[in-house]
């Protein structure tokens, strides 16, 4: 997956634990583990939109895109079919 | 009545498939006792302890699985038949076993409440390729037989009729498992996506 939850970098910054987070967003510690570690598939609004109101950040700063090799193939067959 | 979970529909079913599932052993191993006596029979008859007449048929029409042979000569039925007849009852017996071990465990799953899994839909993969070899063996039944009756019998004395060359139910419930089988991939595989969506 190309998309990469930075939660553990914004969490080391506020200085706050994962444990914290998850008693003041309302979602388990177990599924807040799931997104920190990337095996999550997808992310509700609701649950971003709680993540950014306790830890004060944008979207954009929990998320970031790195390119994998398989976004590379894709790419290639989308120039290939252009 | 509730279709999943405990107490239901599904429960009832499975039970129902516990007591096939003994039958169906007991009829496999009345057709293993049935090609033990035959083999013990055709041995005794090569070592002259008993008489060739004891495999004689009465009877001058056998029907094997979807087969009907009848003959005007004088040969014996029995050999151009039994091995068929044998492969028939033992293609019939084993794949019987194996869709209803499959369906145990699919009602097993239904009834804990959790249908859509990867398991349930490889158990629907393996019912209908199980249905799919169960029918063609039908056309390679029909084919041994007439081949046994032109090597060892007489083909210009003997009538071969098939039974329903086409069984449109069975094929029409084999399509239906195909697509019930992608049908449970698909729903494992959102399942699958929804549990890992926070």
């Amino acid at each position: 997956m190309a998309i990469r939850v930075t939660l553990d970098r914004i969490l080391l910054e506020r200085r706050m634990s994962l444990t914290d987070l998850s008693e003041r967003v309302g979602v388990t510690l177990a599924n807040l583990s799931i997104l920190k570690t990337g095996k999550a598939k997808a992310i509700r609004f609701s649950t971003l939109n709680a993540l950014c109101r306790v830890l004060e950040c944008q979207p954009g700063e929990l998320l970031s895109f790195e390119p994998s090799e398989d976004d590379a193939e894709l790419e290639g067959a989308d120039q290939v079919a252009e | 009545m509730r279709a999943l979970g405990k107490g239901s529909l599904a429960s009832i079913i499975k039970v129902v498939l516990d007591i096939a599932w003994v039958v169906l052993w007991v009829a496999a191993g009345c057709l293993a006792l049935g090609v033990v006596c035959y083999l013990g029979v055709v041995a005794a008859i090569q070592f002259g302890a008993l008489s060739p007449e004891v495999l004689e048929s009465s009877s001058r029409t056998v029907e094997v699985g979807p087969v009907t042979v009848e003959t005007r000569s004088e040969d014996r039925l029995v050999f151009h038949v039994v091995a068929p007849a044998l492969l028939s009852a033992a293609v019939a017996v084993g794949g019987a076993l194996v869709i209803l071990w499959r369906l145990k465990h699919l009602f097993k799953n239904f009834t804990s409440g959790e249908p859509f899994s990867r398991d349930n839909a490889s158990h629907l993969r393996v019912i209908w390729i199980a249905m799919l070899v169960m029918e063609l063996s039908r056309y390679a039944i029909a084919a041994a037989v007439a081949l046994f009756v032109a090597i060892f019998g007489q083909p210009e004395r003997t009538t071969i009729e098939v039974d329903a060359p086409v069984n449109f139910m069975t094929w029409c419930a084999i399509f239906v498992l195909i697509v019930l089988a992608e049908v449970f991939r698909e729903g494992a595989r959102l399942k699958e996506e929804q549990e890992l969506t926070i």
